[in-house]
C-alpha cells in the first residue's frame, strides 16, 4: 500500500516540488537559526573548553566570562594551592576590550597570562610563539589577516602598543571578535591594578573529581564561586540561550506555521484532486484505514524528503558561510535535528487531518454516478 | 432453477431516496435470481433505476425494503463494516469510465486490489501479471492508464475485477465509452469469463448491441422490471428506441431501420453502407 502513497506523491511534479520545497524552506529556517545559536555557543565556549582548567574560580556569583566581570584578591592563589587535591593554580586576567590596528578595531577578549607555561593560553598556534613575553601579543590569525598585520607588526590592546609574536587558531568569537593573549605584567600595568586577578584556573590531581575540589575551594574561601570547566561552559551556553530564546521561539513558530500551511494545503489539494479515486477504492472494498495509511504515508514521505533537503541545505551553508567571509560559524547540533524531526512529524500529522476527514466522508456509492 | 444454488437472490427490493414531497422511488419491489455462470443484462431508459439497483446488488447501497442474499447470506442485513470485505472478495466491479488509478501502472492497479484483500506484495503482483497476460495485456503491464486505449483500460479494469476471484461481476455501462467493435470484444470477454470460470455477471446497459451475449435480458422502467417491447437501435446515434415510438423509419436492402429523429434518418439515407452495421433493424 505504501507504494500507492509514493506514486501519488510523485505523480504531480509541481505539487511535489512545492510541498517538498516548502517544507524544506520552513525547516531550514529552524535549522539555520539553531545552527547559528549552536555556532555562537561553540565560539563563546571555545576559550574555556580549551583552557585546560579542571576548575575555574571566580568572584562570588560570577559563573561565566561573556559579558561578565570578575575580580578576586591575588592572594587567594596560595590558599587555593593548599586545598587538598589541587595540582596547579594559574591566575588569569581577563577583560573585554579592543584590538586596534590603524583604524580597524576588533572586539577582543583580552587574556593576561603569567609567564610560565600553564593553562589558559592559546591552544593552536599557527605561527610564532606559544606564550606572549612582555610587550608581545598573540592574536587570532583571521583577525590578523583581515586587518593586514603579521608577525612583528604592531597592534594596540588596552590602549598600549604590542608586537604581534604569535598567531592562533580557533580563537575567533562572535561578531568578528577574538581572544587575544598578552603577558600578565603588561595587563596589570595597563590596568594599574596589581592586587586583583579575574579567575584562577585550577588543575586537580590525577584521580580527583573536579566537582569535589570545586566544593572544597568554596568551603575554604569566602566570596568565591568555583565551578568545573563543564559547568562553566554550560553557563556560558545558557547566556547565549537566554539572549536568543525569544528570537529562536518566534522563528521556530514561523517555520512550523509555514511548514504546516504548505503541507496542509498541498495535502488537501492532492487528496481533493484524487477524491474520485479514493471513492473507487472504497467501492472496491478498501477500508478507511487503508486510505488513511496512504494519506499519512504521503504526508510523512513529503516531510521526510523536505527534512532531508532542509538538512542538506543547512550542511551546505555550514560549509559555505565561512567561505564567503561571513563572521558566523554555523553548527548543526543533534538536539536541533531531534527537535526539527519532531516538528516535521507534527507537520505531517497535522497536514493529514483534513484529508483524512475528507476521505472519511466519501460515499462509495457515488462511484457509479461518475465524478 | 434450484434456489439454494443461486449466486444472488433479490427479494422484493425497493429503494427510496429522500422523504415527503421530494421522495423518489428509484427501484420498486424488484425480485431476481441469478444462477452461477449466468449473464444477466439489465436494460432500460435513463433514470429508470438501473444504477441504483446495481449499487444495491454490489453492497454499496442498502435497500429501503426487501432482501439481497449472496450464496444464502443476507448481505442487505449485514452491518456496514462487514460490507467492504464482501465487496472486495465476492464482487468484481466494472465501470463506464474504467476508474483506474491514474498514478498506477496497469499491473499496479490490479495488484493493489489483491493487496487490499491481504495478499502479499509479491504474490499480488504475480497474480495480477498472470491475469493481465491472459487478457492480452502482457505488453502493457507497466503502462500508466493515460497511455492505454479505451479497450485496454477496460480490460485492465476487468483484470482488477477478477483478481480476488469474485463470484459475481457487476458492470455499469461497460461499453458506453468504447466504440462498438471494442465494446463487443469486451462483452465477449465477459461472456468467456462467465462461461469458463463460472462467475455470474450482471451488466447494466442501454446498448442494445450487446444483447446477444446475455443469457437473459431484463427491461427496467420506472424502477420495475417490465416486459420487453419491440426495441430497435437507431443505427446513426446508437440510441435504443421502441419500434412503435420511432420518429422515422427507413427500408434498406430488405431491412427496416428505426430512428430517434428525422435528422438521423436523413444522415442514414446519405450513407446507408456506413451505418447499417450499427443498428438492429427488423427483417
Ligand atoms: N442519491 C440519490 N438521491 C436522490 N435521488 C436519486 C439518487 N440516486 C438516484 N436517484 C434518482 O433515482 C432515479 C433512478 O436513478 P438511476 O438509478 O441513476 O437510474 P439509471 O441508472 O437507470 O439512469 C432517478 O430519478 C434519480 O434521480
Ligand atoms: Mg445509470
Amino acid at each position: 500500500m505504501i507504494w500507492l502513497a509514493v506514486r501519488n506523491l510523485f505523480q504531480n511534479k509541481t505539487r511535489f516540488v512545492i510541498s517538498i520545497g516548502g517544507v524544506a524552506l520552513a525547516l531550514l529556517l529552524i535549522l539555520v537559526l539553531d545552527a547559528v545559536v549552536t555556532g555562537v555557543q561553540r565560539q563563546v565556549t571555545a576559550y574555556i573548553e580549551n583552557s585546560g582548567a579542571d576548575v575555574i574560580v571566580a568572584q562570588e556569583d560570577v559563573r561565566n566570562m561573556h559579558m561578565a566581570y570578575s575580580a578576586l584578591p591575588a592572594a587567594h592563589e596560595t590558599h587555593i594551592r593548599n586545598v587538598a587535591g589541587v595540582a596547579a593554580v594559574t591566575p588569569i586576567h581577563y577583560l573585554t576590550n579592543l584590538i586596534e590596528v590603524g583604524n580597524t578595531r576588533n572586539l577582543a577578549y583580552v587574556i593576561g597570562l603569567p609567564g610560565e607555561d600553564g593553562v589558559g593560553g592559546p591552544w593552536r598556534i599557527v605561527a610564532g610563539k606559544t606564550l606572549p613575553a612582555v610587550g608581545e601579543a598573540i592574536i587570532d590569525r583571521g583577525v590578523a589577516l583581515n586587518s593586514g598585520v603579521g608577525l612583528g607588526d604592531t597592534v594596540k590592546i588596552l590602549g598600549e602598543k604590542f608586537r604581534v609574536a604569535g598567531l592562533s587558531e580557533g580563537t575567533e568569537t562572535v561578531s568578528g571578535g577574538s581572544v587575544a593573549f598578552i603577558a600578565q605584567r603588561d595587563f596589570v600595568e595597563a590596568r594599574r591594578d596589581t592586587g586583583s586577578v579575574s579567575f584562577f584556573f585550577v588543575r586537580v590531581r590525577q584521580g580527583e573529581s573536579p566537582e569535589q575540589i570545586a566544593a572544597r575551594i568554596e568551603q575554604r574561601l569566602d566570596n568565591v564561586t568555583a565551578q568545573t570547566r563543564e559547568q562553566f561552559a554550560e553557563r556560558e551556553r545558557q547566556v547565549v540561550n537566554d539572549m536568543s530564546t525569544d528570537i529562536v521561539a518566534i522563528m521556530n513558530l514561523v517555520g512550523f506555521l509555514i511548514g504546516v500551511a504548505v503541507m496542509a494545503l498541498t495535502m488537501y489539494t492532492a487528496t481533493w484532486a484524487r477524491r474520485a479515486e479514493y471513492g473507487v477504492l472504497k467501492a472496491l472494498g478498501a477500508r478507511n484505514g487503508h486510505l488513511y495509511r496512504v494519506v499519512l504515508g504521503q504526508a510523512f514521505l513529503s516531510v521526510l524528503l523536505g527534512f532531508s533537503l532542509g538538512w542538506g541545505i543547512t550542511l551546505l551553508l555550514v560549509v559555505l558561510v565561512p567561505r564567503v567571509g561571513l563572521p558566523i560559524a554555523l553548527e548543526v547540533s543533534g538536539a536541533s535535528l531531534v527537535k526539527v524531526g519532531g516538528v516535521s512529524l507534527v507537520i505531517a500529522g497535522v497536514s493529514a487531518l483534513l484529508p483524512i476527514k475528507q476521505i472519511a466522508g466519501l460515499d462509495p456509492a457515488r462511484v457509479f454516478r461518475g465524478k | 432453477m434450484n434456489m439454494a444454488n443461486a449466486t444472488l437472490q433479490i427479494n422484493h427490493v425497493t429503494k427510496r431516496f429522500g422523504a415527503g414531497e421530494t421522495q423518489v422511488m428509484a427501484v420498486r419491489d424488484v425480485s431476481l435470481t441469478v444462477a452461477p455462470g449466468e449473464i444477466v443484462l439489465i436494460m432500460g431508459p435513463s433514470g429508470s433505476g438501473k444504477t441504483t439497483l446495481l449499487s444495491m446488488l454490489g453492497a454499496l447501497l442498502k435497500p429501503s425494503e426487501g432482501t439481497i442474499a449472496l450464496h444464502g447470506t443476507t448481505i442487505s442485513a449485514l452491518k456496514e463494516d462487514r460490507l467492504p470485505d464482501i465487496r472486495l472478495r465476492q464482487f468484481g466491479f466494472i465501470f463506464q469510465d474504467f476508474n483506474l488509478l491514474s498514478a498506477l501502472t496497469a499491473l499496479e492497479n490490479v495488484a493493489l486490489v489483491a493487496e487490499l484483500a491481504g495478499v502479499k506484495y509479491g504474490t499480488a503482483h504475480n497474480k495480477a501479471t498472470e491475469i493481465l497476460i491472459e487478457l492480452g495485456l502482457g505488453a502493457r503491464l507497466h503502462f500508466l492508464p493515460e497511455k492505454l486505449s479505451g479497450g485496454e483500460k477496460q480490460r485492465v479494469a476487468i483484470a482488477r475485477a477478477l483478481v480476488n476471484d469474485p463470484t459475481l461481476i457487476l458492470a455499469d455501462e461497460p461499453t458506453a465509452n468504447l466504440d462498438s467493435k471494442i465494446g463487443h470484444e469486451i462483452m465477449r470477454l465477459l461472456r468467456a469469463i462467465a462461461k469458463e470460470q463460472g462467475r455470474s455477471v450482471i451488466i447494466v446497459s442501454h446498448d442494445q448491441r450487446i444483447k446477444d451475449i446475455a443469457d437473459r435480458v431484463l427491461w427496467l422502467e420506472d424502477g420495475q422490471f417490465k416486459e420487453m417491447k419491440t426495441r430497435a437501435v437507431d443505427p446513426v446515434c446508437g440510441m435504443s428506441i421502441e419500434g412503435e415510438k420511432a420518429a422515422a423509419i427507413f427500408e434498406y436492402k430488405g431491412t427496416t431501420f428505426y430512428f430517434c429523429a428525422k435528422g438521423c434518418r436523413d444522415e442514414f439515407e446519405r450513407m446507408p453502407e456506413k451505418f447499417q452495421e450499427g443498428g438492429t433493424g427488423m427483417a
